[in-house]
């Protein structure tokens, strides 16, 4: 039987059929948590991304015209989501390093603790929590995802220019990343 | 793990070789297949997000809402009326005459009974309409008063020494 198409989903959510929606999650919740994981590192991390993309593009479905896919309107959500957490993230370790919040907040007994909690397992993963958010996010959904740059563009509102750019420097400090850890056993100066 | 990167049209060949290089380098993808949630955790996730949304759609968030939706707008009325308050003055007010203005433009006989007995005015007059400021007059109009109702002593009363002076000398050389 053919899947039904999302728009039909979508359609019968509107109508008020619930069960349409968890048609939707069930299909991509994996993609959507694996783009999340990928780009915030922590499974913790990623499992309220997911939560959080789903309730918000429930409560905003009234809000999609259509113009791109229900993916791409879902996984631009989930993108923006993981984004901002990283950001908060960089605040909250900027306090903890800067030592406002240790006085208020138990300070992580190991500074390599953040990349234990944060479940990076291999280099390659290493290697993508060095990158900025914008080549994470962009090497996450082409190396990853293997999406097209157009792709890309419409989910992050970008050129393919600069997506290009993007991906390109991520792959060279990825690759680099790689070389220094996996050949010389060492992490390269930079992270 | 699938990987397609290859046979994107759009990726170019230096984009290709890092991409090569990097799989190479990072082996296969099994640690993540490792990492990945079991599958009760998918089904656990979509029973969790839609009582999420059971939450965010039930009547205690509706409540929230609505707390937000009469809260903002009834604050936005109250400030406005109390800045409106504030500056409104009525177009009635403003195009009246003072009583003061009412009472100097009465003939100087409807201004004694005034003086003489406050009661004879107008009695539609309120309090408020009689401001006690009606009845201040400059020492020079109180003066002109007295003199010209022939009580010429008490106007010194009221005048400063030099000004007695020059109207006494005035009324001194009316009687010569």
């Amino acid at each position: 039987m053919e899947p039904r198409p999302d728009i039909e989903l979508v359609q019968e959510v509107r109508n008020g059929r619930r069960q349409a929606f968890t048609e939707l999650m069930r299909r991509y919740q994996e993609r959507v948590y694996w783009v999340a994981r990928r780009i915030v590192g922590s499974h913790d991390d990623a499992d309220d991304i997911v939560q959080e993309t789903f309730v918000k593009a429930y409560l905003a479905l009234g809000e999609f015209r259509g113009d791109s896919s229900f993916f791409t309107w879902i996984y631009r959500i989930a993108v923006n989501l993981s984004l901002n957490a990283l950001r908060k993230r960089q605040v909250l370790n900027y306090l903890h390093e800067s030592e406002l919040l240790s006085r208020i907040l138990p300070s992580p007994d190991d500074p390599g603790k953040d990349l234990e909690n944060s479940e990076i397992e291999s280099a390659l993963h290493r290697a993508v929590a060095t990158l900025p958010e914008k080549q994470k996010a962009v090497f996450v959904m082409r190396y990853f995802d293997e999406m097209t740059y157009e792709e890309i563009g419409r989910v992050l509102k970008t050129s393919v220019g600069g997506l290009k750019a993007n991906y390109f420097h991520a792959l060279r400090k990825v690759r680099e990343y790689m070389r220094h850890e996996i050949q010389d056993g060492e992490k390269p100066p930079y992270g | 793990m699938k990987y397609r990167m290859e046979k994107n049209p759009l990726t170019g060949e230096a984009e290709r070789e890092l991409a090569s290089e990097i799989r190479q380098l990072a082996g296969s993808p099994a640690g993540e297949e490792r990492s990945r949630p079991p599958d009760a955790y998918w089904q656990n996730l979509v029973v969790r997000i839609n009582a999420r949304i059971d939450d965010a759609t039930s009547g205690k968030a509706l409540s929230i809402s609505w707390a937000a939706r009469v809260a903002i707008p009834g604050v936005v009325a109250i400030v406005s009326f109390l800045v409106g308050l504030h500056y409104y003055v009525p177009d009635a007010y403003r195009h009246e005459p003072s009583v003061a203005d009412v009472v100097l433009a009465l003939p100087p006989a409807a201004i004694d009974s005034l003086l003489v007995d406050p009661s004879g005015a107008d009695l539609s007059l309120s309090v408020e309409e009689v401001a006690p400021d009606v009845f201040v007059f400059s020492r020079q109009q109180i003066a002109d008063y007295f003199i010209d109702n022939g009580d010429p002593g008490a106007a010194v009363d009221e005048l400063s020494d030099p000004e007695a002076n020059t109207i006494l000398k005035v009324l001194d050389s009316e009687r010569k």
